[in-house]
């Protein structure tokens, strides 16, 4: 492999690593591995949003939860901004806006996190189907025999 | 228009109820089916649609299976201990 192809397959990894964190299943969109990329962007994606359908946007919590906060920073940096807006938003008395309290805000915080977990696979898993060189061996998908 | 998406952000703004008892630990199933939907998709070499589906099934049966023996055998060991 000469030198300027290893810089662009070492630039290819970088960026499918990115997309596949920017967006769950992006990873694996990029080289062409579209079925799988479907399967885990609707179930990373329903996870999370059943996380917080149940908990509250308050389980996403920079401060007073932050393991769970970097578990659930993995499924998106969108999750950042969420994470900005239940930091900085606060009632007239002083207090904060978005809290989540009691079993909601268990099963919201574990759905969340699970979820930002599963997308680190994912991210590990297009990183490394790249590394191996799939998307360039198999090409197009391979459809149902 | 902006009355709906005022709805459907409002429903992330609460926190739903669920109550204190066992059957708050069904809530378990729908996370377990994630977990084997994901965990197979990144696995499987080739994704075939019905292959797919059998070994997802297979795995959230079996995980579904230990975590109920799980729970079983512990209430079990409670039991056990303080009667």
């Amino acid at each position: 492999m000469t030198t300027q192809k290893k810089v662009d397959h070492g630039l290819l990894l970088i960026v499918v690593g990115l997309a596949a964190w920017a967006v769950p299943g992006a990873g694996h969109l990029i080289i062409k591995e579209r079925r799988r990329a479907a399967i885990i962007f609707v179930a990373v994606t329903a996870t999370f949003l059943v996380g917080l359908y149940v908990g509250s946007i308050g389980v996403v919590d920079p401060i007073g939860a932050k393991p769970w906060y970097i578990a659930q920073l993995m499924a998106s940096p969108a999750v950042g901004l969420i994470g900005h807006v239940t930091e900085t938003a606060v009632t007239e008395a002083g207090q904060r806006q978005y809290v989540s309290y009691g079993r909601a805000s268990d099963v919201g915080q574990i759905y969340t996190s699970i979820a930002g977990l599963l997308n680190l696979l994912c991210i590990l898993s297009a990183v490394y189907m790249t590394y191996c060189g799939r998307g360039e061996m198999i090409g197009e998908e391979e459809d149902d025999g | 228009m902006t009355g709906d998406w005022g709805m459907l952000a409002a429903a992330f703004v609460d926190p739903i109820h669920i109550p204190t008892d066992p059957t708050s630990v069904l809530w378990m199933f729908p996370l377990l089916l994630a977990i084997a939907v994901v965990y197979k998709a990144t696995k499987m070499r080739v994704l075939f649609g019905l292959k797919f589906a059998k070994e997802v099934a297979v795995l959230f049966g079996t995980v579904s299976g230990f975590m109920v023996f799980l729970g079983a055998a512990m209430i079990f060991l409670v039991k056990l201990i303080t009667e």
